[in-house]
């Protein structure tokens, strides 16, 4: 979207006109949706706290200061409520924890098999407690004080998720990347084949191997 | 440490900007519009009834004064409707004279000033003009228009046309200074008769007799809603009562009594004030009042017409605490009530005069003695409210059936 063209909608934003509200919403949908889906534990939750994020994003739309980047002013908003979410469920944000996976070996990580769902899921498999660590420091960048300042734990602690976060996705990796070897999480051999071809399609229309092989 | 990089990398290239977004649904936006419908409706409700309500007193304040200053001025249209035995509730100050002659069953001379006004309206001779009545004599002598004629005049005669001025004044000034007081003993008699003779011609008023206290009750159910800070997660509640209404004067009337009100109401945690220290912080609370709101309200009769009645009322309630209890409702999710699950007060507490009533009554009549009426009303509080301490408002209509105790005096 041009920038003018989105800033156009901001003021019709700003001005509370639904017309305006629905183009920015489909507009930012699929960046908002992205960012949710990793913090969440699916696609349900990721869309109730999407909703929530552009709320805030509707009702402060007049604090919005136009000289910076929309973009980011949405990205941290989700951020933020993806983080508040979290926050409010803490008692369960460690439930899902149940098999510790401590000796991965640290193999090569071919992954040319594993796509955006793929990570996605693995992403959202993981605790509450050690996804939102890992997406605050491996993808958003944030440094373990800051995580501990914005999670209201010790950077020890968000060390500590951090780590098993990376185990446990680590395990997953080397499992899912292991397709012709035998693999006994599969059935049977023979429906693997036409998963893989249909994979195979899939990642040529959408990826084109783009960034798998480095 | 390297893999960790790579791994991390991993996960950032494929899901941090992924290539292919999610598919967009509209169910969400759907979703989302009903959040931002619920936001704009109830802050809006909320700015917008003070507004309404400060517009209607400020009307009605203006129209009840106009209407006031109507009957002082004591025009000759209320006069020549008397004559044709109407229902007009209104007169003007005439009225207020013959009211004072029947109560008192004696003439009743009104002070000089309303006598010379009363004179510039009267014809000369209109007294012995008037269908029905017997020329009252004083002394022997047939009354005249220049004979105290202000006094019979103002509680009998219908006259038609105004009154020249200059003579009749100046007899009255010059002679009558003194004959007020004869007037009344000679005219006692006569007067009085013809007092009691006009009072027949008078039709069902509310102001025309000297006016006594009217009392009526009031029996009245009404749902709510409360909600605090703002109506946005209102709770209805119920309220079932008796109020009894005196009249003060004509127009205004003071209501009281006692109604049962059952009050839930949802508050945000932020809302809630107590000592005591949650472990977890619960998202919101859900409390269950049961309280006496003992309302002490003023109320003016806007307008009344036969059977209908508009009025206006506003004072304050006192809530007494029967029961208070609070459930605390955790985060979603909640497989965890890892802090109470609710709270019952106990003990009751009182919160005096502590809510401002503003209302407005529509009444029926069906008949002399019960009439239906409904009443929209809000309560704003003055003072924090509850163990919780919070801003409880309140908005809903009551239904009401009165019942006119002194209806027998009703003519």
């Amino acid at each position: 979207m041009g920038e003018e063209a989105l800033h156009q909608l901001i003021r019709g934003c700003i001005k509370q006109d639904r017309k305006c509200q629905k183009m920015l919403y489909k507009a930012f949908y699929g960046f908002a949706m992205g960012i949710c889906l990793r913090y969440a534990g699916n696609r349900e939750e990721a869309s109730e706290v999407m909703n929530q994020g552009f709320f805030k994003v509707f009702t402060h739309i007049e604090k919005y200061d136009t000289t910076r980047p929309f973009k980011a002013w949405l990205g941290k908003i989700m951020m933020n409520v993806s983080i508040d979410y979290y926050r409010a469920n803490l008692k369960m944000a460690y439930t899902e924890d149940l098999d510790s996976a401590e000796h991965v070996s640290n193999g090569d990580l071919v992954d040319k098999n594993l796509n955006y769902e793929d990570l996605l899921k693995m992403v959202q498999r993981l605790p509450q407690a050690y996804r939102t660590v890992f997406n605050l420091f491996a993808i958003e960048g944030y440094s373990h004080e800051e995580i501990g300042e914005m999670l209201h734990i010790s950077p020890g602690t968000s060390k500590s998720n951090l780590h098993k976060a990376r185990q446990k996705l680590k395990q997953w990796v080397m499992e899912a990347d292991a397709p012709a070897k035998t693999n006994t999480r599969y059935n049977d051999g023979m429906n693997y084949n036409p998963v893989v071809a249909i994979n195979t399609v899939d990642i040529n229309g959408l990826f084109l191997n783009k960034g798998i092989r480095e | 440490m390297s893999k960790d990089k790579d791994l991390d990398d991993l996960f950032k290239r494929k899901i941090g900007d992924p290539v292919d977004e999610p598919a967009y649904n509209e169910a969400d936006w759907d979703a989302l519009e009903q959040m931002l419908d619920k936001g704009k409706k109830r802050r809006g409700v909320i700015y917008r009834l003070p507004i309404y309500g400060s517009v209607a007193a400020l009307l009605l304040l203006v129209l009840g004064y106009w209407a006031f200053r109507q009957k002082d001025t004591g025009t000759t249209h209320p006069i020549k409707q008397q004559a044709i035995a109407n229902q007009q509730p209104v007169h003007s100050g005439i009225n207020s004279t013959a009211t004072k002659s029947s109560s008192n069953g004696s003439v009743t001379t009104p002070g000089p000033a309303a006598i010379a006004k009363d004179i510039h309206h009267r014809k000369p001779g209109g007294l012995n003009n008037q269908p029905g009545f017997a020329a009252p004599v004083v002394a022997g002598h047939p009354i005249t228009s220049q004979d105290n004629l202000a006094v019979e005049n103002g509680a009998i005669v219908r006259e038609n046309e105004p009154l020249s001025s200059a003579a009749p004044q100046t007899v009255f000034g010059a002679q009558r200074l003194e004959a007020p007081e004869l007037a009344i003993v000679k005219l006692k008699g006569p007067a009085a008769i013809t007092a009691a003779g006009t009072r027949k011609g008078f039709t069902a008023s509310r102001q025309q007799p000297a006016y006594r206290p009217q009392f009526a009750l009031n029996a009245i159910a009404a749902p709510d809603f409360n909600g605090v800070g703002s109506f946005a997660q209102a709770k209805v509640g119920t309220n079932e009562g008796l109020l009894v209404n005196g009249g003060i004067s004509r127009r205004f009337f003071i209501s009281t009594g006692v109604i049962y009100s059952s009050k839930p109401y949802l508050e945000g945690f932020e809302s809630y004030h107590s000592t005591y220290q949650f472990p977890v912080n619960p998202v919101n609370v859900t409390a269950d009042c049961r309280m006496l709101d003992i309302p002490v309200n003023l109320n003016y009769l806007v307008y009344k017409k036969s059977v209908n009645s508009f009025s206006v009322g506003t004072g304050l309630s006192s809530y007494i605490m029967l029961h208070e209890s609070y459930k605390f409702n955790y985060a979603a999710g909640g497989y965890y009530q890892t802090g109470p699950a609710q709270y019952t007060v106990p003990g009751t507490d009182s919160y005096y005069f502590g809510v401002l009533n503003l209302n407005a009554t529509y009444q029926r009549q069906l008949n002399s003695k019960f009439g239906l009426s409904v009443q929209p009303y809000v309560k704003l509080p003055l003072t924090n409210i509850g163990y919780s301490q919070v801003k409880l408002q309140t908005t809903g209509v009551a239904l009401g059936l009165t019942w006119n105790l002194n209806s027998s005096s009703k003519p």
